[in-house]
């Protein structure tokens, strides 16, 4: 019952999330680069809930965002998220939480996981032009904005995110330790 | 020895400031900074102009000083007399605006007389990077649905490529997935107009003939080919036209005359 609420918070926060980047962040922009919170907030539930949690509410973010301003075929957004989700769940079994850094480090990796992945489905499925020096700019000033962007919420982050830890996985065992 | 109470909340403020100035910089056009060179200006100029001043003095060459008055006199009228000109000027350019403005809609009105059209704001638009969609609040309800073309005041916007009962998502000429068949109005020439993922206010032409004589300052309207956009509807003037060695990739950099980065409202031509 506690994992539903918490669930339907997530959602709530995800919505809001939703409009700050489609209001706030069109023009808040770094050379008319805007940030992805999606990628921080997927990151974020696969590092701190359990592998379940994360998978499906990244795939209901990644389909609520298709829904609402995706393309012709839904689920490219939900696909990559899911992808994000995994990524991060691989990554907490394997590296520590515990430092700004290591979490900065994920956060710029799951941008390039991500950007590439919907560059490339974008171009197989839509016929993008293959532009890789404009792409590679706009992937350079995200992972920049990403970055600092985790910099300034990262206290709030781990705070949210050990209370969270708490309820998903407290009888875990480190078994990285053995 | 001194310790900070809270580095993290140093940290944090240092760096919203930091990314403050990163978007203010990145997106400010460089002529909207010139009230910060006029405060520079103002304060630096006076101290110049009295080290030259000293310097002219010490050198000996400061008969320029004699006639200063004089001179100042006849500055201050020339300066008045410009003012004047400048209003008149200013006066001039807003009735001519007016002319063209009423101009123009007389036009649109013939021009677009024929269609049975609905109004739309935009409510939405794309997060992606380098995907221009956008999303109105007209749907299926009010007869809404994919293939239909949007327009701007300026000309062209777009299609809708999907529709829901209450909104439509359109696909932007500048999207990168677009393609447009269009044509150069003084040569009647056809061309596609694609868009990228590196602009959102201009299209690559291709597909230009050899032979064609395609100039900066052309006008580029849709053909009619395609069935998806009516034909004569304008998308914009050329801006550059690239040449390379092989003639057949040569392509023309198309401004497009709507601006998406303003564009609020559009208009959905139903037939």
């Amino acid at each position: 019952m506690k994992k539903i609420l918490i669930g339907v918070i997530t959602y709530i926060s995800f919505l809001i999330i939703y409009f700050i980047q489609t209001n706030f962040f069109n023009w808040f922009t770094i050379a008319g680069v805007s940030p992805n919170l999606f990628i921080i907030l997927a990151l974020f539930l696969g590092l701190f809930t359990s592998n379940y949690f994360a998978l499906v509410l990244s795939v209901i973010m990644g389909l609520t965002i298709d829904f609402e301003v995706g393309r012709q075929f839904v689920g490219t957004t939900a696909i990559m998220l899911t992808i994000i989700s995994v990524l991060s769940t691989y990554l907490d079994k394997n590296f520590s939480k515990d430092s700004r850094l290591t979490i900065i480090i994920m956060v710029i990796l799951a941008t390039i996981v991500y950007e590439i992945g919907l560059y490339g489905l974008n171009i197989f499925i839509f016929g993008f032009e293959t532009e890789m020096g404009t792409f590679m700019k706009i992937l350079l000033i995200e992972v920049l904005y990403n970055t600092i962007i985790t910099s300034i919420l990262y206290n709030p982050m781990r705070k949210l995110g050990n209370l969270l830890e708490s309820y998903f996985k407290e009888r875990n065992i480190l078994t990285r330790y053995f | 020895m001194y310790k900070a109470k809270h580095p993290g909340i140093i940290s944090t403020v240092i760096t919203i400031i930091v990314l403050a100035l990163l978007v203010f910089l990145t997106n400010v056009d460089i002529k909207n900074l010139s009230y910060a060179q006029s405060i520079s200006t103002a304060v630096i100029k006076p101290v110049q102009n009295g080290f030259t001043y000293l310097k002219n003095k010490i050198t000996g060459n400061d008969a320029f000083f004699t006639d200063l008055e004089t001179l100042k006199k006849e500055n201050e009228d020339l300066k008045n007399r410009n003012s004047e000109l400048e209003e008149q000027l200013r006066e001039l350019e807003i009735i001519k605006a007016q002319n063209a403005s009423l101009q123009e809609y007389a036009v649109l009105k013939d021009k677009y007389s024929t269609y049975e059209s609905v109004a739309a704001d935009i409510i939405d638009r794309d997060i992606s990077n380098y995907s221009s969609q956008l999303i109105i609040n007209v749907g299926k309800k009010q007869g809404v649905d994919a293939g239909m073309t949007v327009l701007a005041e300026e000309g062209l916007v777009g299609h809708v490529v999907s529709a829901t009962d209450n909104s439509a998502t359109v696909q932007v000429i500048v999207d990168a997935s677009s393609s447009v068949s269009a044509m150069i109005t003084t040569s009647s020439e056809s061309i596609i107009c694609k868009g990228s993922i590196d602009s959102t206010s201009e299209l690559r032409a291709t597909y230009i003939d050899t032979s064609s004589e395609i100039l900066v300052g052309d006008t580029v309207v849709t053909s009619g080919i395609g069935g998806i956009y009516p034909k004569g509807i304008t998308i914009g003037t050329v801006s550059n036209v690239v040449n390379t060695n092989n003639l057949t990739d040569r392509y023309a950099v198309v401004e497009t005359a709507v601006d998406f980065s303003k564009l609020y409202t559009v208009l959905v031509i139903k037939n």
